[in-house]
């Protein structure tokens, strides 16, 4: 994210130029935040290929199995996420604000927040792997529901695990200086996208696959 | 903070160590050249493979000396296989259209000049532009790795279609790890891809100097701002494809091959997926791609024929209205390319009709060249003639698309020659040419020499009878039913096209040789030109006004310029000729803005 | 930015979007459990799933905020994601063997 990162450039940085020397940027929106939107239309488009290809494979297959049971795992789960966006929002309310040890202190509760949820994934992912659904087979029907499972569930995962690593570093760079409030709520929007997600995963890979 | 959150970003002092300069740098210019090295020797490397193509098509038992040393067993005695056909046509067409026709007018051009065009010190996210180029190298490297495997790269088209591209070694040789090297190198791609997309719309939207209203960006910089959008999306959804056809591959995962597939008298152990499903998201993908390659080309020679035409086009903003019609368009169109692939007829039928609307906005650019060409004195120089053979070749290619828009002509010619034709004017040669007329033009200010101009235009001519001597008989080839991707013609109805098809070899071979000379000529310019001044072309944008050539580290000195003009005042009275630069406050006519 | 301090400034508007958030979810957690042909089933979900994504958009990611940033946003995502959709189709006729059946 930073293009000032120390030691990798050595010569002082030139004088910021003042902004009546350029154009207003589009929208209003800092170069920064306009990236993360870009960046988070494009990982829409990623989700929403993978969700269509399961969308596919899914109305395509008859018996597809709806083996889930439990929805509490999951429940939990989505509460967490959810919790975290709101911590998430008051980790960049306390940076606006100045409050640099409430800005850390938020943000490492959203990273909490986001270990808690990869670990019950991760516990969840374990309990159906004992179950005997695997990427390949599962006792209740096609393949694909294990392929499909997985590879959803596993790319949000790793969104999770990447917003949990970004957090930390740069919850605790603003907290040295590094970075500002406008990165960590360029970082929230990141945050709040992962959870967006979530809310289209949920219904679609789960919910939709409950037992009856 | 927010006022000057913005002006900041981007902004990095000089780099002092070699490694910094020229190899990790950050500078926009440098990663430019970066990308414009390696389109070159990805476009010699895809030229060469042609030629052993086209020679095994024109002398089908041909031994070619050394062939071997390309191929474990694809070559016994150097004479090609079927398979090692297949398999240098894949890695051709995967090299061109990746690595060449995205890389060089797109990623290349748009690095070096964006930013300037823009007039900012460089673009918001310097380590991501430099992770975007290093991303594709080494994609790059992973596809070109794929040569050294034990059965040879890939050989399913650069479509890769399942279910063949999805089972594996059963497959047949080229099948195994060749494929599972290509979805890689692919899917790396993506992420360079992403990577230059984000920084080149911030640049565009965040980044532009006091005065440059988006509407004052020269049609290059549209060009390439319009195929970032485009870009953004599309390689984000080839991106997954690729790991579900990887998993597919290696894991043994369904989701392209349906239950009781049989290939090689194997029954396959897959079960419920779809290979339409592969076909569906590549396309979705694939179609913007093509206008990925196509429309900074349009920028680049909008853009040289307005300098060498000394006037502006009929419309600036029709212009750029139309090529962003074909961004929107380019997403609703892809099934064009499935119309035989057992899709819905129905949806034939739907994506028929968005196609033909297609050509409209096509048709609109051609009209607006051509309008202001008329009655134009144009200055002939190798750029402004390369400018016009992108125009010829986008025509001679485009009209046969109306003819494969509809799906009942379209059956009869699909997989033909006609389609191959059609691609390689249309999209190959026109960006190629794109290509050219931005190497002639831009070429004195990113070395500060000139190139030579007899060379070039030699290397025109040569180029532009020639590609039509090569693809123009390919429409004939396919209208007479020549199937695309044979290798041999051993059908009694093929046996009277084969010595067309020695003429096209012998025209490949003299194209092919006259682009030596275009690299001949990019060498010897570069240590041995004659110096080139600030503003060889009476150009107007912002790159032909930075203080040194080639531009400084920070583009424009100490100083950001301030923009008083649209892009295009030629042809007006004013101090320095007939043309007023874009950072003059003179005013250029009645109906200036400044 | 002048907006800036007053649209990070309210928690109370955020606890609301977050209870409609809970609320919505638990909707979907409900309909899951509701005896309906799995068309239905789809349609509600995916209503309340974009009330949610709303939602998170216009309040969590300050959308509302910025009207021109919104458009541009929602139309582009939209116009893709909509792109996307030609290929159901192909997926009912594997179920169904023929173009528009039953």
């Amino acid at each position: 994210m930073s293009t000032t990162t120390p030691g990798e450039i050595t010569m002082p940085m030139p004088a910021p130029a003042p902004s009546s020397l350029m154009e207003k940027p589009a929208f209003s929106v800092p170069a920064k935040k306009m990236a993360m939107w870009l960046f988070i239309i494009a990982d829409t488009a990623t989700f929403a290929g993978c969700l269509v290809a399961y969308g596919f494979l899914r109305n395509a297959t008859p018996n597809w199995p709806r083996p889930f049971h439990s929805i509490t795992n999951l429940a939990v789960m989505t509460f967490i996420l959810l919790t975290s966006s709101l911590t998430m929002l008051n980790g960049v309310r306390a940076a606006r604000a100045g409050n640099k040890a409430g800005a850390l202190r938020w943000t490492l509760i959203t990273a909490a927040l986001g270990i808690a949820f990869a670990l019950l994934h991760i516990r969840e992912w374990m309990a159906l792997i004992d179950e005997g659904m695997t990427l390949l087979k599962n006792p209740w029907g096609t393949g694909l529901f294990g392929a499909s499972f997985y590879s959803i569930t596993g790319l949000h995962l790793t969104h999770v695990t990447g917003g949990v690593i970004a957090l930390i570093v740069v919850g605790l760079r603003y907290k040295g200086g590094r970075y500002n409030a406008d990165d960590l709520e360029v970082l929230g929007l990141y945050w709040h996208f992962v959870d967006l997600v979530w809310m289209f995963v949920v219904p679609f890979v789960y919910l939709l696959n409950l037992a009856h | 903070m927010h006022d000057t959150a913005h002006a900041h970003v981007g902004q990095h002092a000089a780099p002092t160590s070699f490694i910094r300069k020229h190899v990790f740098s950050l500078d926009h210019k440098v990663i430019g050249k970066q990308y414009y090295g390696l389109a070159l020797a990805a476009v010699l490397i895809g030229m060469f493979l042609s030629w052993l193509m086209r020679l095994h098509l024109g002398w089908t038992n041909l031994a070619i000396p050394g062939l071997h040393l390309l191929t474990k067993n694809g070559a016994p005695g150097d004479v090609m296989t079927p398979e090692f056909y297949l398999q240098l046509m894949t890695m051709h067409a995967t090299i061109m259209v990746f690595f060449v026709l995205t890389t060089a007018p797109f990623a290349a051009f748009g690095n070096y000049f964006l930013p300037i065009q823009v007039g900012a010190e460089d673009m918001p996210f310097p380590h991501f532009n430099m992770m975007s180029f290093w991303v594709t190298f080494v994609a790059f490297l992973v596809l070109m790795s794929s040569f050294f495997v034990s059965d040879g790269p890939t050989l399913g088209g650069w479509t890769q279609y399942a279910p063949l591209s999805a089972v594996g070694q059963v497959g047949g040789p080229g099948e195994g790890a060749g494929v599972v090297l290509w979805a890689l190198s692919i899917a790396i791609f993506c992420v360079g891809q992403l990577l230059g997309s984000l920084n080149f719309i911030t640049t565009t939207l965040d980044m532009r100097t006091r005065g440059m209203s988006l509407w004052r960006l020269p049609l290059s910089a549209w060009g390439w701002f319009i195929t970032s959008v485009m870009g953004l999306t599309a390689f984000a959804v080839l991106m997954p494809a690729c790991i579900l056809l990887i998993l597919d591959h290696v894991a043994g995962t369904s989701f392209f091959v349906p239950a009781n597939t049989v290939i090689n008298d194997q029954m396959q152990p897959h079960s419920g997926g779809s290979t339409l499903l592969w076909q569906h998201l590549f396309w979705f993908f694939g179609h913007p791609e093509v206008y990925i390659a196509i429309v900074p080309g349009m920028g680049i020679v909008s853009h040289v024929l307005i300098t060498n035409m000394r006037k502006p086009m009929l419309s600036h903003r029709v212009l750029v209205y139309a090529m962003g019609a074909l961004a929107v368009l380019s997403y609703m169109v892809y099934g064009h390319h499935m119309f035989v692939s057992g899709m819905n007829p129905v949806s034939s039928l739907v994506f028929s009709f968005p196609t033909l609307v297609i050509t409209i906005p096509s048709t609109i650019v051609v009209l607006i060249w051509m309008g202001s060409l008329y009655g134009a004195k144009l200055r002939i120089n190798s750029a402004s003639l390369f400018a016009l053979g992108f125009i010829s070749m986008f025509i001679a290619g485009g009209v046969s698309g109306f003819f494969l828009a509809q799906p009942s002509i379209d059956i009869m010619l699909h997989a033909t020659y006609f389609v191959v034709g059609h691609f390689h004017l249309v999209m190959g040669v026109a960006a190629m040419f794109g290509i050219f007329a931005g190497t002639y033009f831009w070429f004195p200010k990113m070395y500060g020499r000139m190139m030579n101009e007899t060379l070039g235009k030699i290397h025109f001519w040569c180029s532009f009878v020639g590609a039509y001597a090569i693809f123009m008989p390919f429409h004939y080839l396919g209208l007479a039913g020549n199937v695309r991707r044979y290798q041999a013609f051993a059908p009694e109805y093929m046996q009277h096209l084969i010595p067309l098809h020695k003429f096209i070899t012998i025209a490949a071979l003299f194209t092919g040789a006259a682009q030596l000379i275009f690299v001949y000529n990019l060498f010897v310019s570069r240590y041995k030109g004659e110096p080139a001044r600030d503003n060889p072309w009476q150009g107007t944008s912002l790159e032909w006004s930075t203080p040194t050539t080639p531009p400084p580290h920070n583009n424009f000195g100490d100083k950001l310029p301030v923009v008083y003009h649209d892009p295009f005042q030629y042809g007006v009275e004013s101090s320095t000729g007939d043309y007023v630069m874009q950072t003059s406050p003179e005013k250029a006519g009645p109906d200036d803005e400044a | 930015m002048a907006t800036e301090a007053t649209k990070n400034g309210a928690m109370s508007k955020d606890l609301i979007v977050y209870v409609c958030l809970l609320v919505l979810a638990a909707i979907q957690f409900v309909i899951a459990y509701q005896s309906i042909s799995p068309t239905q089933m789809f349609t509600r979900m995916i209503v309340v799933a974009v009330i949610e994504a709303s939602l998170a958009l216009l309040f969590f990611m300050h959308l509302a905020d910025n009207r021109g940033l919104l458009w541009f946003v929602v139309i582009f995502n939209v116009f893709v994601l909509f792109a996307m959709q030609y290929s159901w189709t192909d997926s009912f006729r594997i179920s169904n063997g023929v173009p528009w059946a039953k």
